[in-house]
């Protein structure tokens, strides 16, 4: 049969995802971009707090007394919380508006694992973008408020390895959250009846 | 050898429940299609014939009776088969067209090739020939929305051709069109039947488009009602 032999041929190799997924990004850019700020607001917050912190911390060391409190790692982590649940919900409205979309790739061959690996590259693609435009908004609010605390004097205190170590986190923190948040929404997509998905009008 | 008959359905049905009453879209339909046929199914809106082309595409399951393609019975086949068969041997056409909006005409038409695990030279190469083949060389790396309704049918009819497919399923081509672009589109389509030997399955419910047939088929809740051949055709 050879139907058995062509089996293998079914594909849509990381490369092709990456390709489709980075184009969708730029073309969509009006509905990633919100996808974008909320992922990059929570790192913002998250590397803003943590730069602080570590500011303040060799502040301290040389006599000063202020400190981050507790609750607002408390904080740091509902935000982190928040920016999940409202990128979750910014992909969903994705699907639907591209259902007849995804009918059609099934329509063409796509298997419901290549859609799912679709969503999941354009969400890591943004969760890159997204995590250091973040780190930078919270590089720049952190260093703007110890600048104005405690002089700039004190800036030049902190080792280059920790804004370093601190962006790798943020990148990690961003890619773990996005793909967490992607989950549901384009296992969602993936599952999608063609039948349904190409009556459906939006 | 292969077959005549390409596609042949056996006691098809497909019921649907729809608020605890079974509404049966298709209901014990035998058909054979023979192999490089040019086939019309008439019939008003809710004859069956969407539902037809969703069972022959394996988009959706029977509940009763078999579709055999090729002499392979597509219930036996797996996810993987039948998005094998969705992408190799049967080509969709729609009457919405259904072009990916953020895609150009050629990326739109070069998509099947990528699940056909076909080069991306090659497809992009053979995706423009087809494109320049339907008249669409000066129009490759416009959007959907740069393009006419017409324009937008024959790149999909280049996207439905692109991995040369042994069938066509056009579900209503001509339906969002006016009389001359449909006209043309279903020129293009003869054409291809002729040249290619490729089996066009194509439902319409406007009865001047099936001029082009080798057969029509007349269906009417969910039922075939008659088939006419092209000699009775011309009669009438």
């Amino acid at each position: 049969m050879d139907e058995k032999d062509e089996r293998k041929r079914i594909t849509f190799s990381l490369v092709d995802a990456a390709r489709l997924g980075y184009d969708n990004v730029k073309r969509r850019f009006n509905r990633a971009s919100l996808n974008l700020m909320a992922i990059a607001l929570g790192i913002a917050f998250f590397s803003s707090l943590y730069l602080m912190d570590a500011f303040l911390g060799a502040y301290t060391q040389v006599g000063g007394e202020v400190r981050v409190e507790g609750y607002q790692y408390g904080l740091m982590i509902v935000s982190l919380v928040v920016c999940a649940v409202s990128i979750t919900n910014s992909i969903l409205i994705t699907v639907y508006e591209r259902y007849k979309e995804i009918g059609t790739m099934k329509c063409l061959g796509a298997l419901d694992q290549h859609v799912l690996k679709l969503f999941l590259v354009e969400s890591f693609i943004l969760a890159i973008l997204g995590g250091s435009l973040g780190f930078f908004m919270g590089l720049i609010a952190a260093t703007l408020f110890c600048a104005i605390t405690m002089g700039f004097g004190h800036l030049s205190m902190l080792p280059l390895s920790v804004p370093l170590l601190l962006f790798g986190k943020s990148i990690l923190i961003s890619v773990t959250l996005s793909t967490i948040a992607t989950i549901y929404p384009a296992y969602k997509a993936a599952k999608l009846d063609p039948v349904e998905a190409l009556r459906y009008e939006v | 050898m292969k077959s005549d008959i390409i596609i042949e359905t056996v006691d098809l049905a497909r019921y649907y429940e729809l608020g605890g009453e079974i509404i049966k879209a298709l209901d014990g339909v035998n058909l054979k299609v023979r192999r490089g046929e040019y086939l019309s199914i008439v019939g008003p809106s809710g004859a069956g014939k969407t539902t037809l082309f969703n069972l022959i595409g394996g988009l959706d399951r029977p509940t009763r009776g078999r579709v055999i393609i090729d002499e392979v019975d597509i219930s036996q086949l797996d996810a993987y088969e039948l998005a094998w068969l969705r992408c190799r041997k049967i080509g969709y056409i729609f009457q919405t067209f259904n072009l990916i909006p953020t895609l150009t005409a050629l990326e739109n038409v070069a998509l099947p090739t990528i699940f056909a695990g076909v080069p991306r030279d090659e497809g992009k190469r053979k995706a423009e020939m087809i494109l320049r083949s339907v008249g669409l060389g000066d129009r490759l790396n416009h959007k959907s929305s740069e393009l006419s309704a017409g324009q937008q049918q024959r790149v999909a009819i280049a996207r439905a051709m692109v991995n040369d497919p042994a069938i066509i399923l056009a579900d209503e081509p001509t339906g969002n069109l006016d009389f001359q672009t449909g006209k043309e589109i279903i020129n293009i389509l003869r054409e291809l039947n002729k040249k290619r030997g490729v089996t066009v399955i194509a439902a319409t419910h406007d009865l001047k488009m099936i001029g082009v047939s080798d057969r029509v088929v007349y269906m009417r809740d969910g039922r075939i009602e008659r088939i006419e051949g092209r000699g009775r055709l011309f009669e009438s």
